[in-house]
């Protein structure tokens, strides 16, 4: 396999790299440390606060016998948690998502998203990798230039729903079904998954994953019902589902302690099982915003913004627009002495979260309202 | 011919940028990164999507797009370049 760089239109070395900080220095630096069994650390360093809270921790601890990667995932609690992951965890799953493309034939994978994340190495990077086949990337698309590459037979392209969307709203008259899509967590519209089917004669298979879990279930174009990969065992408890697979972290980082991951998992979605292979998804339980890409804990919001002189408590509720490519918004409720402007918190915002826009509308002068046991339940207007 | 008016009203409209005023864009702002507006690499696909609707206007290359998004200075000249050469 080899690295195509599309900026640059040449194809670029799998090697060692101290500070990768392109799209194609990171999928390389990456691909070097899983050929090599090379431990890494996988992380977005454009994130300030993910750095900083990173630097604090016991660097020993971060070097755990036997994993390949360490990644880094926003958790429920407010701070981010980290997850080991082993070379087997990455080619089992690998092996599972094959297994569900059946025999189509692929001669290169395109891929939008940045390796910064397990879905970026593991179906990016590792699952071209097993089929020894090119990676084709670039900084930054524009629906048309993918539209441009999926044309082109025995295309796998590695996407995410924010992709989708935007080429359903440019309407090209293409043709795609020499290619075939996969796309990330992030929830895509039924009617979005269908269109697009429609529209360019292909279909998008959507993974449901976690960084904890691997690889949990998928579904493709406008199906409402996730099948459990090879591997998989799904159950529930409280409606919230319970993974154990090959494809499960043995190891977590969380609050600054090493904990073991005792099989099944349990994640924080709300599901309905159907039989053993079969669930849907309903839900999510916790306060985590996907952001462009990025898991989000609102939690963590929350405390930035009850940081800020002034404000007594902040309360953040997602808000869901399908329409947007920005599909989750995050409406802020701040109980302040003085009002908090946009371009202040857009400011704050960006100190923690670096070059990332989130989409947020501020509702000033309310009352937050908690429960019996001091949780924030909800608001009235003062 | 459009103005950066215009096309700052389109932008604050389509990004969903309810709080900010067109007076609060300066014509030479940065567009994207972490100084001047701070849009991300979605908004920067938003942003193409929108001035193609607004304005019949397409971005073919990103390469290309890096310049052209620099500033609403520098999208508005753009736009308007290729509105002229349309028009030819």
């Amino acid at each position: 396999m080899k690295i195509y760089d599309m900026d640059k239109k040449s194809y670029f070395d799998i090697k060692e790299i101290k500070n990768p900080s392109t799209k194609v220095e990171q999928l390389s630096h990456a691909l070097y440390c899983f050929e090599n069994d090379i431990f890494d650390m996988i992380y977005d360093k454009s994130q300030p606060a993910l750095v900083k809270y990173i630097n604090s921790l016991d660097q020993d601890m971060l070097y755990q016998d036997g994993f390949q990667f360490l990644y880094f995932t926003s958790g429920t609690t407010g701070l981010p948690t980290g997850v080991f992951k082993t070379k087997e965890n990455s080619i089992k799953q690998a092996e599972a998502l094959l297994k569900t493309l059946g025999d189509r034939k692929f001669n290169r994978v395109v891929t939008t998203v940045p390796f910064v994340h397990i879905y970026g190495v593991d179906i990016g990077a590792v699952v071209p990798k097993l089929l020894d086949i090119d990676v084709w990337t670039k900084e930054n698309f524009l629906p048309q230039e993918l539209a441009s590459e999926a044309e082109k037979e025995g295309t796998l392209v590695v996407t995410t729903p924010v992709f989708i969307k935007a080429l359903n709203r440019i309407r090209k008259d293409a043709d795609f079904s020499g290619a075939y899509f996969l796309t990330s967590t992030a929830p895509l519209p039924k009617e979005d998954g269908r269109e697009f089917h429609n529209l360019y004669n292909t279909s998008v298979s959507q993974l449901f994953a976690s960084t904890e879990t691997g690889l949990m279930g998928h579904k493709i174009d406008d199906e409402e019902i996730l099948e459990a990969y090879d591997g998989v065992n799904i159950s529930q408890k409280y409606n919230m589902l319970r993974v154990s697979s090959p494809f499960l972290a043995k190891k977590l980082l969380r609050d600054g302690a090493i904990e073991d991951v005792n099989p099944p998992f349990q994640t924080e979605d709300i599901v309905e099982i159907l039989n053993d292979k079969e669930f849907k998804l309903l839900g999510r339980s916790s306060n985590l915003a996907k952001i462009a890409g990025k898991r989000i804990s609102t939690q963590q919001i929350e405390s930035i913004v009850e940081g800020i002189d002034g404000v007594d408590c902040a309360w953040i509720k997602i808000r869901r627009d399908d329409r947007a490519l920005k599909d989750e918004i995050l409406d802020i409720y701040v109980e302040s002495k003085t009002k908090l402007g946009a371009k202040d918190l857009r400011k704050i915002l960006k100190e923690n979260f670096g070059a990332m826009n989130i989409a947020f509308k501020i509702f000033n002068n309310v009352k937050i309202i908690r429960s019996s046991v001091g949780k924030k339940i909800g608001f009235k207007e003062l | 011919m459009i103005t950066t008016s215009e096309l700052k009203e389109k932008i604050i409209a389509g990004l969903g940028l309810e709080d900010i005023g067109i007076d609060e864009i300066e014509d030479d702002m940065a567009l994207f990164g972490e100084d001047g507006l701070g849009l991300d690499s979605v908004d920067a696909i938003e942003l193409t999507l929108i001035i193609e609707k607004e304005f019949g206007v397409k971005i073919k290359d990103m390469g290309e797009s890096e310049n052209i998004f620099s500033s609403p200075n520098t999208l508005c000249a753009y736009i308007n370049e290729q509105l002229e050469l349309d028009k030819k």
